[in-house]
């Protein structure tokens, strides 16, 4: 198959600026995506990246500069404009409609009719389970977008987005709740794309996933284009010193530190649910433990129960009965709401921040001091100082960058967020800290900041539990990693030992008979 | 003025607008709530027919007459806006009012108990029927809306019942069959016959709902709710027990209005109320409430009970008539619910 | 720079207030205890005086009260010297205080009502009165002796002229019929009721049902059907009002029994969907005129304020019969 390359590229953008009140978004950016090239957009939050992804989906119609697309300027009104000239986004926030079917969801505002103009709904299930099947995951077409999980949404947008037959397609962050293998099913479908004359603006925080898929890639810093280069020359550590400005040491410095007495045992772990939710995989014979001063990561695949464990643990999951073992500092215990979790010592830094973790719209010091207000309150009564002088101690110690305590949470970017959360959860004093992943969507230098922190409250002897998707994290931050798979812990690894190789084999469910329950019995 | 201080003199968590420069159009819009209220009164002195010489709208009389007026809705509204500030509805409130005003009646005149008694028993009825609502709601995982549109239902029954289906006079006097002439106060106005006592009665209860809102921890843990439930109780929050308190308190509130009631018409009917939990609700969300929970202020609900009072005398006063009263309030209500969108974007 | 208020200082001037409140004597206003003056004829200023007049309606989504509204309006408009004010309290009482006490503020000469209910508008009709204003209650009355006048009808009356009426002329064999009520509990479905109860005394007549209508067109509808189902054997239908008797209608329309079947109403309405057209298009068989009181007010108005004259503090109107016959003629005197 011959693809005649165009003279002009797919798209051009020139000298794009826009300006959000006094801040200046983006700053002259110039930006080209050929025909058949996976073209990476980096940056730190609130670089700018979003904001030209906008213009470039008509999303935000009063910028300066121009758009041509195929040579043709073009000024989109709406994002329906640049839908209809071949331009697909999918947004970092999903705009599925939860209370839809997945392929109600895929054909959303252009359902296919019979001949009698009725709703071909058979028709939209079986194109919606090809189109599934093309991004590599098998779900029933039929079920509510609102049961999946957000990984499995992504992959669902993914497909919608595939469905639109889209001239470019722009991904932001689209691999941040997938797993190793979705990861590389979806690359997959990208070089599919590819070798089909699409172009593709990839957004990613993720180094390794841009040497991996990108041809080219631009990296903008405080709104104007820092570097432009092609991928092949670029070793991850001086893209990341393009992005950051400066140079980075590396992220992850394991100390195997010593570790104090035993916080958290689980044996034969599950939990059977009174009521059975769907989408969800809850614990199914989960042993691990976690010493003072320790970080034991939670590994597995998308689907394998990390964020189940850890909300059971918390007394924040689904209601049932519970079997096997959970001691927390010897006592067998069994919470049944967060707030006796947290009398226990436990604190949780939950999976989707804007989702579970933050009221946005709320001001940064109300959500930081949220867990603590009745512990600070005198006779029901919040003294302001004492509650100002939370809330900066926290943002001090954390550094987190914010404008005034009262400005709302959904002003800061999303490290800053996940701060705030994190921030949070240390005010109560825990023993235990449970993090879900506590890094997704958040850039280099705030992600560098936040495993520094996790590092010191582990110092302090704090016993961390940690559940993440990315191999590196597990193997680079944490001391063991115990893998899950099918609500089951599957293997125990020793991250002195073990890599990233060791872990995706065992989150795939190989050498599963051969560890049995984990390494602990 | 530095940031510092800006930040030292906010009111409600979420009542601020996001990392700007405080420039006088910041400021004017932190006082959003009180727009309608504020454009309203203007409109009253401006349209007010004049007589001697004197503008009719802005004599004491009619002030006060304004607030009287108001103190009923004013003060279901405050319970209203703890409920919709958790993300929920109550529906119920004007039937639990003719609950209560029929129950003060009933107590009083056929049961010959006394005023206290009487006040704490009515008062008592309606806390437990707010926080059943509130079990029911919270801890079955019922939706407010049907919860307490039951439970408008069930009030209203209860009330047919214990009034046997007609309203109760209420004459006033000693013996049996008449009720003590102190609740008949209710209905009076002191200082020289011109502050009315319900008038005083709302101010009451709304500066304390303001104080309450602004500085307890179980404010914020209701903020909280509405802004994000789930982070709430992942945070340590003990959602259910304060969704239950405040259909509670919002039922106490609307027993309290009752009472008020039931002493100014002197009469406890079991229609009474009929449709003030939407009068109640139309005074939240015109002052700033948002519907969905989460932000909002007693203050913004107090200007727009306030609001549509004085927009009922203004449309009487000038002799509108009554169908173009009703096109007019309607036109008003959506207006001043746009005018708390106006804030600019950050 | 924005202030936060001292709400420590609120509370303070608050508590304040409240000491003061009870310290300072309360005037009396409903406790009827109130020295008893009632207007004098000052009030009367002659033909050179202009007048205005507020007129507070229960609820004007009854026809019937829009009805008197209209009478007021049409009848003040032959007087110069009247303007007529107009307030809606939407069947609330509470509303209703405040329709009253906004004429007040505005310094009305008279004061016509038809209050919502008895008892909850006593004290503001006695506040008005008390301060010299005239007060003609219409239809509904008020407790105790602080008004002027009080024009309406005797329901007790309508009641049994309707009775006599079906007895005499609609079924003078006697006969098996049903009756439907307005709201249970109010005291016009009661006066209705036993009027009509004393009409039949001593015929043939046999009510087999009774039925609750709410006052409402698809009320009576509702209870009509139910009632055809389980009676077959009725011959005329007595309704309290025009509206459910023509929901009565409908329903034996429905099941095919109209032609046999009669219908009583109540009310009479001068208007298109009212019960005089209902009986002149035949689908009742006779109405019984309410009457508003609305033109007998602005007379009353204009005998006090223009003619300086004593009124009698009762004025009863008297219903008329309306039937096929005199429909069209009643249709026409009604607006005129």
């Amino acid at each position: 198959m011959s693809v005649s390359v165009p003279t002009a590229p797919l798209v051009a953008m020139t000298g794009i600026s826009k300006t959000y009140g006094g801040t200046l978004a983006c700053d002259d950016v110039d930006l080209t995506v050929r025909a058949g090239e996976v073209h990476a957009l980096l940056g730190e939050n609130g670089a700018g990246k979003s904001t030209l992804m906008r213009v470039l989906s008509g999303d935000v119609t009063d910028h300066h500069g121009t758009v041509a697309i195929e040579g043709r300027p073009t000024r989109f009104g709406s994002p329906h404009d640049a839908q209809r000239a071949g331009i697909a986004m999918i947004p970092q926030e999903l705009d599925l409609v939860p209370g839809l079917s997945i392929a109600a969801n895929i054909f959303l505002g252009r359902e296919l009719r019979t001949r009698a103009g009725i709703i071909d709904v058979r028709r939209m299930n079986r194109e919606t389970g090809d189109l599934l099947a093309r991004t590599g995951i098998t779900l029933d077409p039929k079920r509510h977008v609102g049961e999946l999980r957000t990984g499995e949404q992504q992959l669902v947008a993914i497909a919608k987005a595939l469905a639109l037959d889209a001239k470019v397609l722009i991904m932001d962050e689209p691999t941040s709740a997938l797993s190793p293998a979705e990861v590389t099913r979806m690359f997959a479908v990208i070089t599919e794309l590819r070798a089909a004359g699409a172009g593709i603006v990839y957004i990613s925080h993720r180094m390794e996933e841009i040497s991996r898929i990108a041809d080219r890639a631009t990296v903008l810093r405080n709104g104007r284009v820092a570097a432009a280069f092609a991928t092949a020359d670029l070793t991850v550590a001086q893209v990341t010193e393009a992005l950051v400005g400066r140079p980075v040491q590396a992220l992850f410095r394991t100390e195997h530190g010593s570790t104090g007495r035993e916080l958290l045992r689980l044996t034969d772990f599950a939990l059977r649910p009174r009521r059975t939710r769907p989408g969800r995989r809850e614990p199914d014979g989960v042993s691990l433990s976690v010493r003072a001063g320790e970080i034991v990561g939670l590994g597995g695949l998308l689907g394998s129960g990390r964020t189940e464990l850890l909300e059971t643990l918390f007394g924040a999951g689904t209601p049932g009965r519970r079997h096997g073992e959970l001691r927390v500092r010897d006592r067998v215990v069994r919470p049944r709401r967060p707030r006796q979790a947290m009398r226990l010592g436990m604190a949780l830094v939950p999976e989707d921040r804007r989702i579970s973790g933050l009221a946005l719209s709320h001001s940064i010091r109300a959500n930081t001091v949220l867990s603590i207000v009745d512990r600070i309150a005198v006779g029901g009564y919040v003294p302001r100082k004492r509650e100002t002088g939370a809330v900066r101690r926290v943002v001090d110690e954390l550094k987190i960058k914010i404008g005034g305590l009262g400005d709302a949470a959904n002003t800061l970017s999303g490290g800053n967020q996940q701060k705030i959360v994190l921030g949070r959860a240390l005010l109560t004093e825990p023993s235990l800290l449970l993090l879900d992943e506590p890094t997704r969507g958040v850039d280099v230098g705030a992600k560098a900041e936040i495993y520094q922190l996790l590092r010191e409250a582990a110092g302090r002897g704090i016993g961390i539990l940690l559940a993440s998707s990315e191999p590196a994290e597990l193997v680079g931050l944490c001391d063991r990693v115990v893998v899950l798979h099918d609500g089951r812990s599957v293997r125990e690894l020793d991250t002195r030992d073990a890599g990233e190789a060791e872990l995706l084999a065992a989150a795939m469910g190989e050498g599963r008979t051969a560890a049995a329950v984990g390494g602990e019995s | 003025m530095s940031e510092q201080q800006r930040t030292e003199t906010r009111p409600e968590p979420a009542e601020f607008l996001p990392g700007r420069r405080a420039s006088v159009v910041d400021t004017l819009f932190r006082f959003q709530s009180l727009f309608g209220l504020v454009l309203v009164f203007a409109a009253g002195i401006v349209f007010s027919p004049v007589r001697d010489g004197e503008l009719i709208f802005l004599s004491s009389d009619n002030l006060f007459n304004i607030v009287r007026a108001t103190a009923e809705i004013g003060i279901i509204a405050v319970g209203m806006t703890f409920v919709i500030l958790i993300g929920g509805i109550d529906l119920s409130v004007g039937a639990v009012l003719g609950l209560a005003a029929v129950g003060s009646a009933v107590l009083m005149v056929n049961n010959g108990l006394g005023v206290l008694p009487t006040v704490l028993i009515v008062l008592l009825a309606g806390l437990v029927f707010g926080l059943l609502q509130g079990i029911a709601s919270a801890v079955w995982g019922i939706q407010a809306f049907i919860v307490t549109l039951a439970g408008l239902q069930i009030a209203r029954g209860l009330a047919r019942i214990w009034s046997g289906g007609q309203g109760v006079p209420i004459p006033y006097g000693d013996g049996p069959g008449k009720a003590p002439v102190a609740f008949s106060l209710l209905g009076e106005r002191t200082f020289n016959g011109l502050v009315p006592i319900p008038a005083i009665i709302f101010v009451i209860v709304a500066a304390l709902a303001i104080v309450f809102l602004r500085t307890s921890a179980f404010a914020r843990h209701l903020y909280a709710i509405g802004g994000n439930e789930k982070a709430a109780r992942l945070s340590g929050i003990p959602v259910v027990r304060v969704k239950v308190l405040v259909f509670g308190l919002c039922g106490l509130l609307a027993a309290l209005a009752g009472i008020i009631h039931a002493g100014q018409l002197n009469q406890g009917s079991p229609n009474d109320g009929n449709t003030y939990e939407l009068d109640a609700i139309a005074a939240v969300v015109v002052g700033g409430t948002a519907l969905q929970g989460g932000r909002g202020s007693v203050v913004g609900t107090v200007a727009g009970a306030l609001m549509l009072g004085a927009l009922n005398y203004i449309l009487g006063l000038n002799n509108i008539d009554s169908n173009v009263q009703l096109l007019i309030k309607g036109l008003v209500i959506v207006a001043a619910a746009g005018l708390q969108r106006l804030r600019p974007t950050p | 720079m924005p202030v936060r208020p001292r709400t420590g200082l609120t509370v303070t001037a608050l508590a304040g207030v409240l000491a003061l409140a009870s310290a300072c004597g309360t005037t009396s206003e409903n406790s009827g205890q109130g020295k008893q003056t009632g207007p004098s004829q000052a009030a009367c200023k002659g033909a050179g005086g202009s007048f205005t007049i507020g007129m507070s309606q229960a609820n004007l989504s009854e026809p019937y009260r829009q009805q008197m509204n209209d009478d007021i309006a049409r009848a003040a408009k032959g007087v110069p010297q009247f303007t007529v004010k107009f307030a809606d309290a939407q069947q609330d009482n509470s509303k209703q205080v405040a329709d009253v006490e906004n004429f007040l503020t505005q310094k009305i000469d008279l004061l016509i009502i038809s209050p919502n209910e008895a008892k909850p508008l006593t004290a503001v009709v006695k506040k008005a009165y008390d301060k010299g204003i005239p007060v003609l209650v219409l239809d509904r009355k008020v407790e105790g002796e602080a008004y002027t006048q009080w024009i309406g009808a005797d329901n007790v009356e309508i009641g049994k002229q309707a009775g006599k009426y079906l007895a005499e002329k609609v079924l003078p064999q006697g006969g098996k019929i049903a009756e439907i009520r307005g709201l249970a509990g109010s005291t016009p479905a009661k006066e209705r009721q036993d009027g009509f109860a004393q009409g039949i005394q001593g015929h043939n007549i046999d009510i087999v049902s009774t039925v609750d209508g709410d006052w409402l067109r698809e009320k009576g509808q509702q209870q009509a059907d139910a009632v055809f189902k389980a009676h077959p054997e009725i011959q005329a239908v007595y309704s309290q009002n025009d509206p459910m008797a023509e929901g009565a209608y409908l329903a034996a329309k429905a099941a095919g029994i109209d032609q046999r079947l009669k219908f009583v109403g109540i009310d009479g309405l001068p208007i298109p969907s009212g019960g005089i057209k209902a009986v002149e298009e035949g689908r009742l068989s006779a109405t019984f005129v309410y009457p508003t009181a609305g033109r007998e007010a602005v007379g009353s108005a204009k005998q006090l304020l223009i003619d300086c004259k004593q009124l009698p503090k009762t004025q009863l109107l008297q219903t008329s019969l309306v039937t096929k016959e005199n429909a069209a003629e009643a249709y026409a005197k009604g607006n005129s």
